[in-house]
């Protein structure tokens, strides 16, 4: 019973996948592009880099990047936590 | 090109399936390393190079050197 | 490891060396960044690490755990400077001191690594951070379970 319930929920998972991937918007066309737009065209003159990605993920988006690195540093924490040396 | 995507997609799901069948675990955590390394190219394939990038490095890489040390420390086969 | 092991790592690490040096100091430029080249002198690490097991990787753990904290700190240091308008404002940009150089022409070109202002301090830092945390993390687990760890 277990078995076929799990099953189940496979299949429709493969299901909502494979959908997914079938019934995908055209590629390079997003429904909305303004912000797109605004950074392709002034990251160039605002940030002074070349790689809109860096720009944005550095500069624009920079507390996206900060929130990254707590979480290195998180996991890094915890790991020597884990695995430090006990005196017996 | 829509064939070259599908084509390392299947190998990607092929990889993936033989790291799940494999007994010898170093063969399976070979097989998922080269799993990952197909799906850096399937992103680069969909112009993403900086995550093409850092898939080679975590996936592939780091990833696969993590379970090597793991099932050094371990035994080398899977049990039923 | 065995003696293919080690040969092929002898021969493999200082091109990867090179090439996550590469990613990670011409981040505002070409694709890539901090993370990304970090990432991938970090697999060095494991490589090296994995090919080269011994206890000799523990004053290695010693140095590259205060680095990290050292790339954490840096990164937060440079996100406050700019904090007379916002933070993580871009104050070296387009300053003409260091990093302050306008680009060469707008539209696709090939760059000067002289431009971007604090990104490519920010890239430095962010790959120092991800260099030591992750290397730290394999040379960590390599030496669990052993006499010297």
């Amino acid at each position: 019973m277990k078995r076929w319930f799990f099953f189940a929920m496979l299949l429709i998972l493969a299901g909502y996948l494979l959908g997914g991937s079938v019934w995908l918007r055209p590629f390079g066309e997003p429904p909305r592009s303004e912000m797109d737009r605004y950074f392709i065209e002034n990251a160039q003159t605002e940030v002074a880099a070349n790689n809109v990605v860096t720009a944005i993920v550095f500069d624009y988006r920079g507390y996206d990047t900060l929130g990254e690195a707590t979480v290195l540093f998180a996991a890094v924490v915890g790991v020597v936590l884990l695995l430090r040396k006990v005196k017996e | 090109m829509t064939a070259l995507h599908v084509l390392t997609l299947t190998l990607v799901v092929v990889g993936a399936a033989l790291a799940a069948w494999f007994k010898d675990l170093l063969a399976s955590v070979i097989a998922l390393a080269g799993a990952s390394l197909l799906l850096s190219l399937e992103f680069y394939l969909l112009q993403a190079p900086d995550v093409a990038i850092a898939e080679a490095g975590i996936g592939a890489a780091l990833t696969a050197a993590i379970y090597i040390l793991a099932i050094r420390k371990t035994r080398p086969k899977e049990e039923e | 490891m065995s003696v293919i092991v080690r040969t092929i790592s002898r021969v493999v690490a200082p091109v990867a060396l090179a090439f996550g040096a590469y990613v990670i100091m011409h981040g505002h430029l070409t694709p890539g960044g901090g993370f990304q080249g970090g990432a991938v002198v970090a697999s060095v690490v494991a490589l090296l690490v994995v090919a080269f097991e011994s206890g000799r990787w523990k004053k290695w753990k010693d140095v590259l755990l205060p680095l990290e904290d050292l790339g954490a700190m840096a990164f937060t240091i440079l996100a406050f400077l700019g904090l007379g308008a916002t933070f993580f404002r871009n104050i070296l940009a387009g300053g003409g001191g260091l990093f302050g150089a306008p680009v060469p022409q707008l539209g696709p070109n090939p760059g000067a690594l002289n431009t971007a202002g604090t990104l490519p301090l920010m890239n430095w830092a962010v790959g120092l951070k991800v260099i030591a945390g992750l290397g730290s993390v394999v040379i960590l687990l390599s030496l669990f379970g052993r006499e010297d760890g």
